[in-house]
């Protein structure tokens, strides 16, 4: 959530290597997300090789911001 | 057994991964710089030289602009393609700059009607980008830059019509150059 924050998009590969995850842990914690309606994700073809992307919507927004406040509230 | 990591962790984690976005989002910035910054330079020079020399067409120049829009215009879409991710800062950097283009072709194409006085216009439309560069991408150097493009522009005003060509020539070389070489150089340094 904290790389989706700072950008408008994503892409799969992005987030893998900067989370360093492996593709099916990646995946699994994208539809958690996706589930919650905390992220779009958005399947298309770059020339013939499949190409997922990645935005952070309002709500997922609006709890990543809660969550932090949260940790900040505690580490005071 | 997975790790409960603590907060404080969790809010370093946080801050690191939020700077290994912003890492790959900034890019070096300093193609288009450095493009323009030598075509417009050895236009202008040329211009200069060879209206001084008395050559009949020194505007032949230029004709350097097009293939010089061709490759900037290649590089813009080329980048943006292989982007792995987009920014707002993307969209904004690409709005001021269309514009400021649009400007200058607009201009361009009234120079007669300026009496052709279109290089201090021209010096002010590229300050004004250069400036919002700067100010979007928080870098000094590149917005001192295009404060240097518009002071240029207030000289170039004060000139004829020939030395203005002279004035843009150095312009270009410290309000395009310099930033353009500074944030090549310090790119890595500064995400």
């Amino acid at each position: 959530m904290s790389l989706l924050i700072s950008v408008e998009e994503a892409e799969f590969t992005f987030l893998k290597e900067k989370t360093e995850s492996t593709a099916g842990n990646l995946s699994v914690q994208l539809d958690k997300l996706e589930k919650a309606g905390y992220i779009g994700i958005e399947k298309s073809f770059r020339g013939k090789r499949p190409l997922t992307t990645c935005k952070i919507l309002p709500e997922g927004l609006k709890a990543f911001e809660d969550y932090v406040e949260t940790l900040k509230k505690y580490i005071e | 057994m997975k790790k409960e990591m603590s907060s404080k962790e969790s809010l370093e984690l946080i801050t690191q991964m939020i700077s290994r976005a912003k890492e790959e989002a900034a890019g070096d910035g300093s193609f288009q710089l450095l493009l323009w910054g030598w075509v417009v330079a050895l236009c202008n020079f040329g211009h200069y030289i060879l209206e001084k020399v008395g050559y009949d067409t020194p505007q032949i120049v230029w004709l350097l602009i097009i293939p010089a829009t061709g490759v900037s215009i290649w590089d813009s879409i080329r980048k943006r393609n292989r982007a792995r991710v987009k920014t707002h800062l993307d969209d904004m950097l690409g709005g001021i700059w269309i514009s400021v283009f649009v400007g200058m072709l607009i201009t361009l194409s009234f120079m007669s009607t300026l009496s052709f006085q279109q290089n201090p216009i021209i010096l002010i439309l590229a300050g004004i980008g250069v400036i919002s560069t700067g100010v979007l991408v928080r870098v000094n150097v590149v917005r001192n830059g295009g404060i240097l493009l518009m002071a240029a522009a207030v000289v170039a005003f004060l000139l004829p019509v020939i030395d203005q060509y002279l004035v843009a020539g150095i312009a270009m070389i410290f309000g395009y150059l310099v930033p353009g070489y500074y944030l090549k150089t310090t790119y890595r340094e500064r995400v």
